[in-house]
């Protein structure tokens, strides 16, 4: 599947094995839930952490990205025993179809999870039609 | 100092990383967490995204300390329509076990943007001691 970037790569052994492979600062997905109501798509992506400061949302026409920085959480790497966590940057698109209202799409950050509202425009907003 | 502690995947995210997706997810052990041993003590670090303070519960028994609780669900909105959904945690467990002495009464743990850092001080038999040669 060649995912380097694997948590079941670190198992339990001498401390050398126990690290990750790869060198710092890897780029990792969060995990995502996405929902859509009648008027808004709303994003939900865990973002553990990261300080707000430190996120940047950016929507443009079709696309939504999100990337992350986790600061530096260790005060010297030698002394790691074991490292599922390690330092890593946060990085996801998606794509946005028509009917996004952009100007009025908001982010907050809490507990580490970020929420992003995308609010449909006027004219994708479903509807109730009355039959007469 | 030994660290033992439980490495468990649910079948279904591990299907799902096969077939699904190769630049995946990060968060497959639940929570995931780092380990760091200095002089005087040891710090533990753990993503809890998405969980509250009051859903966290550390104890230390039998030199072997468990971080537990209950990361709870979304409000979603009844006629919502779900497009994506990865998160499945609800309630996690998991152990360390200390192959050193520690000071038990002195562990102090806080959470922070989803982050939550425990300290565990060593106990005086346990710090390393430079001996003089007379």
């Amino acid at each position: 599947m060649g995912n380097k970037n694997h948590a079941a790569l670190v198992r339990v052994g001498p401390k050398f094995l126990m690290k990750r492979p790869e060198g710092p600062k890897q780029i990792v997905a969060p995990v995502a839930d996405v929902f859509e109501t009648a008027e808004a798509f709303v994003v939900k992506l865990d973002l553990p952490g990261v300080e707000k400061e430190k996120v940047h949302v950016t929507i443009q026409p079709g696309r939504l990205s999100v990337k992350g920085e986790v600061g530096v959480i260790h005060r010297n790497e030698s002394s790691m025993l074991l490292e599922e966590i390690g330092l890593k940057m946060y990085y996801r698109e998606f794509n946005l179809g028509d009917g996004i209202d952009h100007q009025t799409a908001q982010a907050e950050l809490e507990e580490g999870v970020l929420t992003i509202l995308l609010p449909k425009t006027d004219e994708v907003k479903s509807r109730t039609i009355i039959i007469h | 100092m030994v660290v033992r502690f439980d490495v468990s995947r649910p079948l279904d995210t591990l299907l799902k990383d096969l077939v699904v997706n190769d630049f995946a997810p990060s968060a497959r052990l639940f929570p995931a967490i780092d380990i760091a041993e200095y002089e005087n003590e040891t710090v533990l670090i753990a993503e809890l995204p998405g969980v509250k303070k009051e859903d966290v519960k550390i104890t230390f028994e039998k030199n072997v300390l468990t971080l537990s609780g209950e990361r709870k669900a979304y409000e979603i909105p009844q006629d919502a329509r779900v497009l994506i959904n990865e998160n499945r945690v609800s309630s996690f467990n998991r152990s360390v076990r200390f192959s050193h002495d520690v000071d038990a009464n002195r562990i102090s743990a806080d959470l922070q943007n989803g982050m939550l850092k425990i300290v565990v001080p060593k106990a005086e038999s346990a710090k390393p001691r430079t001996i003089e040669v007379k």
